[in-house]
């Protein structure tokens, strides 16, 4: 496995994170699904999905949150990894087909640490998650 | 029998849980979550979600999550800093629990702390679900 050799860069203020981007399917819900053993029929049963008010299949909150701290991770290395806080709320659903693209933006640094917006929208602009992403970078 | 968290009131404690971040979980987490930046990081890292993820399955063995269910809010903290190979003890109860318009909203706080007593990940998930366990069209 590589590892990380480079320097996490400095953010400040405004500065934009790498944004993550990644295709729901229901397969890789599935396979969430599996792994978290959250096996919620409005992620699995079609039939039942489609009598929801979301008309069909969603992705679990949880799995685009995960882009969002797959962003963290890209952004600030091991100081994600090793601790943090992250304050979401769920605002839209992703369904299979969807495009997600997790982004976000600086808004503040005091000291160690650094206090982001993030949010993840689908292809059409839609917002499904939003909040901010709290780091330590000691 | 597994009973369900539209049956539990506020207050509700589960039982403490016990469990391990397995390497083949957490890769299995990994695949499924397409986490590309971890692989970066030195051996052993984990994205920090496999943690909640890891807590919540093993609460879900206690109480089912009613159909329909919708997470709606999720707050974490975390400090991975700990011994990552040690038994893991999770802690939940049910903090807060409303009704409205057909729908209840759930809070349910979830705390996870090492063998040693360090706190690894703190949170609350709030899910909102049909009163009824119908679905809403």
């Amino acid at each position: 496995m590589s590892q990380r050799t480079e320097q996490v860069r400095t953010y400040r203020e405004n500065d934009s994170l790498p944004v993550v981007t990644k295709t729901i399917t229901q397969e890789k819900i599935n396979r969430y699904a599996d792994a978290s053993g959250d096996h919620n029929p409005l992620h699995l049963d079609p039939a039942f999905a489609a009598k929801t008010q979301f008309g069909g299949t969603i992705a679990h909150g949880m799995l685009v949150v995960a882009y969002v701290s797959e962003m963290m991770t890209e952004a600030f290395g091991e100081a994600w990894v090793m601790g943090g806080r992250l304050k979401i709320r769920f605002r839209g659903a992703a369904h299979p087909g969807d495009t997600v693209t997790a982004s976000g933006r600086v808004v503040r640094v005091e000291g160690a640490r650094t206090t982001c917006e993030v949010e993840c929208r689908n292809q059409t602009g839609d917002v499904l998650v939003s909040g901010d992403a709290e780091v330590t970078i000691r | 029998m597994i009973v369900s968290l539209a049956d539990l009131p506020k207050g509700h404690e589960f039982a403490e849980t016990r469990f391990k971040l397995t390497p083949e979980w957490v890769a299995e987490y990994a695949g499924a979550v397409e986490d590309e930046a971890i692989g970066s990081l030195p051996d052993r890292s984990y994205p920090p979600l496999a943690l909640a993820a890891c807590s919540f399955r093993a609460l879900l063995k206690q109480a089912s999550l009613p159909e329909g269910a919708i997470h709606v809010g999720q707050e974490i903290n975390f400090s991975l800093s700990g011994d990552r190979e040690s038994e893991l003890v999770a802690r939940a109860r049910i903090a807060s629990r409303g009704e409205r318009q057909g729908w209840v909203l759930m809070g349910i706080d979830l705390n996870v702390a090492s063998d040693s007593g360090k706190e690894m990940m703190s949170g609350r998930a709030t899910i909102t679900f049909p009163l009824s366990g119908e679905t809403v069209a």
